[in-house]
C-alpha cells in the first residue's frame, strides 16, 4: 500500500469539489443495472473523471491530461503510459489532452531539469490505480461480489466466473464510488504491461499528417501578426522612430512601441516582416557597443583565482579551456498569441512554464491570475529556452497596444540574436598524481560570463564522480551584457565537459589508460557499470588505423548515468566522426523508444557543440543569424550511433539531459588519441589544438 | 497586391498577395495550411519544404508570383488518407521528437523516393543533409526512408 501523495489527493479532491461534482454527487442515472458491454452504452452518458488528470468516457475513451509541456522529450506519451499502466487501460483507447496553466490543480507545471517524469511518476500511478480501484468497486457492487474477487485487464473489470465489463460501461457507477482516501495499491514493476515497452508517441499521426498544432499554428478569430524590430546591441535604446514607409506596406495595420523595440502589426506574417524592414529607427548603441567575445573572455581570465595547493612531490599538470555562448535555436522560433481584453487575457503559447506565464501576465495586466488563460501548444523544441516567457510578455504588450488578438512571431534572426544564451566560460584546471599514478589533487576554477565580475575565491566540492583527495572547484564570473539562461544539461554543459577532458589529461600524466583510470576511481557502481559497458561495446583497446582515435567520458546526473565512446579520425585538418557508442542507466526506462531518442538527440547536440556551433559577440551584439552561421549537425555528417539502455529497475531517472555532457569530452579525448594534441577550446578546430 | 490562382494539393485556390510573398506564408497565413513550417526563412533548415511539380522546394524562398500553374503539394496533400509509405514508416519507426521539422523532412524524402525508389545511404545523405532536425532524429529518419523504400513497389 502506498500513502497517497499530496498532489494526487489534491487532484482527486479538486474534482470532488469542483467541476466533477455533477457526476460525483448522486447525479447518475437510476436505471443503470446489470452491466454488460453491449447494454450500457446507449443509456450511460456519464463521464467518470475521478481526477483532474484522468477521465473515462462512456465509449471507453481514456483521456489523460498532461500537465507538463512536450518539447520533443515525449512527456505526453510517458504520462499517458504511466496512468494507463496502473489503470490497466486498453492503450489503443488512450488519448492525451494538454492542461492549461493551473498549478493549484496540476501542481507545478514548469518543464525542465529532466524532472517531469521523476516528479510525477508516483502521482500519476496513484491516479491510475485509484481510478482502477473505483472501477473495480463499481463492478463488484453491481455484481454483488467482493471487490477482491475482481481483477482488471486491458480496459475491463473481470469478475468471478469470467464475467467482464468494459470501463466505459462503468463510468456512471464508478462516479458514485467514494474516492479512495487511505491509499491505493500500486503494481509491482514485474506486473507492468505498458511501462517498459517501447511505445510510439501519441502525437506521431498528427505530426506526419501536418495537423499537429505548435504555437505558430494557432489561428484565432480576428488575429493579426506582429514582428518586432529589436535592439542592434545589448543595452541599446531607441531614440527615433519613422514608421511612415512601414505603414504604407500593404497589409500593415499598426506600428506600436513595446519594451523590446517597435512592433509592426499586420494582416499576415510576411507583411509584418516587410513592415519591419521598412522602419527607419535611430538607436543609441549604449555602453556595450564595443563588447566582443574577446573582451568578455579577457574579463573571465582576469577573474581566475589561485589554484588549490597540490601535495608536495606530486606531478602536477595544468590546462585551461574555453567554451562559447550557445543559442538554443529551437526549430520553432519564439512566438506567442495573445488576446488582451479589458477584464481578461487569453494566451496560446509553446512554453515550458505555463503557470509562470500566467502569473507574469496577470501582474503585467493587473488582473487576477484566473482571468489569464494560458493554453499550451506543442513546442517545436525547448532545450530550456522556453523557461523564460519574454516572448509571451511581448505578445501581451502588442495585443494590448494594438487592441487586437496578435500572434507575435520571432524571425530566425530574432531568435538567434536575442536568446538567453548558455553562458560563455573559461576554466582553469590543475591536478596532480603521485609516483604510482594515483591522483592526489584537483583544482577547477570555473568562470562564467555572468553579468558582473566576481573572482573565484572559495573552493567547494569538485562535483566529480571520482574518488580524488584534495579536490575542489571555485566558481566566479566576469562582466558580460549577454543575457543567459538554462540550456540542456545546464551547468554540466561546462563543468562536467571540462572535467572529463582534464581527467583524460590526468590519466595521461599518470601513464594510465583513460578508461581504466576512470573505472578504478569511480565510487558510483551504476556509473562504473555504464562506463565498463561502454568500453566493451565500443571495442575499447582494439587497434585502430593511424590517425584514428577513441575517446571515453562519463556523466552522472538527473538520477541517471551515461557514458560515451567516440571513434574518429583527423584527416586534412578535419575531424571525421566514425562511431559513437552511448550507454545509459536511467533505472527503469519507462518508454525505451523515448529513452533511446533522447540519447540519440543529446548526442547530436554534443557533436554539434563539440565541432560546429558557437555564438560570438561583436559590437555588443550576436554575430550569428541562423543555421547558416550557427551550424548544427546534419544527417550526412552523423557517424554510426549505437545506444545501449541498461534496465536496472527502480524509479525512472531523468532522460532529457543526461545524454549530453559526456559527448563533447569523448570527442575531445578521441581527438587527442588520434593526434596527440589537446583540445583547449570548443568548438574544436584542428588548427587550434595544442 | 495581385490575385494569384494556385494549384495546391490538387485544388485551385485564389489568393490576393504581394508579388514577393513567399509560398510558405501564402500556405500558412492565407490558406490556413499550417503543416509546412517556418524555421528560418533563408532556406537553411528545410522545415518549409513542399513539392512544386514534384521537386523538393523551400517554400520560404519561393515567391508566389513565380508559381504560375505549377502543382504544389504540401504535407496535408501528400496522400489521400495520410498513408503514404513515408508517413507510415515515420510512425512505425517513432521518428518525431518535437516533430516541427518532420513535415519538411517527409516532403524531401518523398521527392527523393520518386527519383530513387531504392535510395542508398549516400543518396539519402545528399538530399536529407540539407535538413536540420534540432532534436536529432537523423538516425530514425534514415531508417524510416529505407523502410518506406522497401514497402514501395
Amino acid at each position: 500500500m502506498s500513502a497517497r501523495s499530496d498532489l494526487s489527493r489534491r487532484s482527486f479532491l479538486k474534482v470532488m469539489s469542483g467541476f466533477g461534482a455533477s457526476f460525483a454527487l448522486g447525479c447518475f442515472p437510476s436505471h443503470v443495472a446489470g452491466l454488460s458491454d453491449e447494454k450500457a452504452d446507449g443509456d450511460n452518458n456519464v463521464v467518470f473523471a475521478p481526477s483532474a488528470f484522468l477521465k473515462i468516457d462512456p465509449d471507453g475513451t481514456v483521456t489523460v491530461t498532461v500537465s507538463k509541456s512536450d518539447m520533443g522529450q515525449g512527456v505526453r506519451t510517458t504520462f499517458a503510459m504511466i496512468v494507463a499502466e496502473e489503470l490497466d487501460a486498453d492503450w489503443t483507447k488512450v488519448k492525451v489532452q494538454q492542461a492549461p496553466a493551473n498549478s493549484s490543480v496540476y501542481g507545478g507545471q514548469g518543464t525542465g531539469g529532466s524532472s517531469s517524469t521523476r516528479s510525477m511518476y508516483q502521482n500519476l500511478r496513484e491516479v491510475g490505480a485509484g481510478a482502477r480501484a473505483m472501477l473495480i468497486a463499481a463492478a463488484a457492487k453491481d455484481w454483488g461480489v467482493d471487490a477482491s474477487a475482481c481483477k482488471t485487464e486491458k480496459g475491463k473489470v473481470v469478475g468471478p466466473n469470467g464475467k467482464s465489463v468494459a470501463y466505459g460501461s462503468l463510468t456512471a457507477l464508478a462516479a458514485g464510488v467514494p474516492i479512495p482516501t487511505d491509499g491505493v495499491k500500486l503494481k509491482d514493476q514485474s506486473e507492468f504491461k505498458i511501462l517498459g515497452k517501447a511505445t510510439r508517441r501519441v502525437d506521431n499521426p498528427a505530426v506526419v499528417h501536418g495537423t499537429a498544432k505548435y504555437g505558430l499554428d494557432v489561428k484565432v478569430e480576428g488575429m493579426t501578426y506582429a514582428v518586432i524590430a529589436r535592439r542592434p546591441a545589448f543595452g541599446a535604446s531607441l531614440e527615433e522612430v519613422d514608421d511612415a514607409a512601414a505603414r504604407k506596406i500593404p497589409g500593415v495595420i499598426d506600428v506600436v512601441k513595446v519594451g523590446s523595440g517597435v512592433a509592426v502589426v499586420a494582416k499576415n506574417t510576411w507583411a509584418a516582416i516587410k513592415g519591419r524592414d521598412a522602419l527607419k529607427l535611430k538607436w543609441n548603441m549604449g555602453e556595450n557597443a564595443s563588447v566582443t567575445s574577446q573582451s568578455i573572455r579577457e574579463g573571465l581570465v582576469q577573474a581566475v583565482g589561485p589554484h588549490k595547493e597540490m601535495p608536495a612531490g606530486a606531478k602536477a599538470i595544468e590546462a585551461a579551456f574555453d567554451l562559447p555562448f550557445l543559442a538554443h535555436a529551437t526549430m520553432e522560433p519564439m512566438n506567442a498569441t495573445a488576446d488582451v481584453r479589458d477584464d481578461q487575457c487569453v494566451i496560446w503559447a509553446p512554453t515550458q512554464t505555463p503557470d509562470g506565464a500566467q502569473g507574469q501576465v496577470a501582474r503585467m495586466l493587473n488582473l487576477p491570475p484566473e482571468k489569464v488563460t494560458v493554453n499550451v501548444t506543442l513546442l517545436g523544441g525547448g532545450f530550456g529556452r522556453r523557461l523564460a516567457n519574454d516572448y509571451i510578455a511581448e505578445a501581451v504588450q502588442v495585443s494590448k497596444a494594438a487592441g487586437k488578438p496578435v500572434q507575435l512571431v520571432w524571425t530566425r534572426d530574432d531568435d538567434t540574436r536575442n536568446d538567453n544564451y548558455r553562458t560563455m566560460s573559461h576554466h582553469a584546471l590543475k591536478g596532480a598524481v603521485d609516483a604510482s599514478g594515483n591522483p592526489v589533487g584537483w583544482s577547477h576554477q570555473a568562470i562564467n560570463a555572468g553579468g558582473r565580475s566576481r573572482g573565484a575565491g572559495n573552493y567547494g566540492r569538485a562535483n566529480l564522480p571520482y574518488n580524488i583527495p584534495n579536490a575542489g572547484m571555485a566558481q566566479g564570473s566576469g562582466p558580460s551584457p549577454v543575457p543567459t539562461g538554462a540550456w540542456r544539461s545546464v551547468e554540466h554543459t561546462q563543468l562536467d565537459v571540462v572535467n572529463e577532458c582534464f581527467m583524460d589529461e590526468l590519466a595521461h600524466a599518470a601513464g594510465k589508460d583513460p578508461f581504466e583510470f576512470r573505472r578504478d576511481l569511480l565510487g558510483n557502481d551504476r556509473l562504473k557499470n555504464v562506463l565498463v559497458t561502454a568500453a566493451q561495446k565500443a571495442d575499447w583497446g582494439k587497434a585502430l588505423p593511424k590517425g584514428w582515435g577513441r575517446g571515453i567520458a562519463c556523466f552522472s546526473g538527473y538520477g541517471s548515468e551515461a557514458a560515451h565512446v567516440v571513434e574518429l579520425s583527423v584527416e586534412n585538418g578535419e575531424v571525421k566522426l566514425h562511431r559513437v557508442v552511448a550507454v545509459v542507466d536511467c533505472g527503469m526506462a519507462l518508454n525505451p523508444s523515448g529513452v533511446e531518442a533522447q540519447i540519440q538527440g543529446a548526442c547530436v547536440d554534443g557533436l554539434s557543440t563539440a565541432l560546429r556551433a558557437a555564438i560570438t559577440i561583436d559590437k555588443g551584439a550576436v554575430e550569428q543569424t541562423s543555421w547558416v552561421d550557427y551550424q548544427w549537425m546534419t544527417m550526412d555528417a552523423m557517424p554510426k550511433l549505437e545506444v545501449h539502455i541498461l534496465q536496472t529497475g527502480g524509479n525512472p531517472g531523468g532522460m532529457g539531459e543526461v545524454g549530453y555532457p559526456s559527448v563533447m569530452p569523448a570527442v575531445a579525448n578521441a581527438v587527442f588519441a588520434a593526434t596527440g594534441k589537446r583540445v583547449r577550446k570548443f568548438p574544436i578546430k584542428v588548427e587550434e589544438l595544442v | 497586391m495581385a490575385l494569384y490562382k494556385l494549384n495546391v494539393n490538387g485544388k485551385e485556390q485564389s489568393v490576393e498577395a504581394m508579388d514577393d510573398m513567399p509560398l510558405l506564408w501564402v500556405l500558412r497565413d492565407l490558406l490556413n495550411l499550417t503543416g509546412s513550417k517556418y524555421g528560418c526563412g533563408v532556406g537553411a533548415c528545410g522545415a518549409c519544404t513542399v513539392l512544386v511539380d514534384g521537386e523538393e522546394t523551400r517554400s520560404c524562398l519561393m515567391p508566389v508570383s513565380e508559381l504560375g500553374n505549377k502543382k504544389i503539394v504540401t504535407i496535408e496533400g501528400l496522400s489521400k488518407d495520410g498513408n503514404h509509405p513515408l508517413q507510415k514508416a515515420w510512425v512505425e519507426h517513432d521518428v518525431p521528437q518535437c516533430g516541427y521539422c518532420q513535415a519538411g523532412q517527409i516532403m524531401a524524402a518523398a521527392s527523393l523516393l520518386t527519383k530513387k525508389p531504392k535510395p542508398t545511404d549516400a543518396d539519402i545523405d545528399e538530399v536529407m543533409g540539407g535538413h536540420i532536425c534540432r532534436c536529432g532524429t537523423y538516425q530514425r529518419i534514415r531508417e524510416a526512408i529505407h523502410l518506406a523504400a522497401q514497402g514501395a513497389k
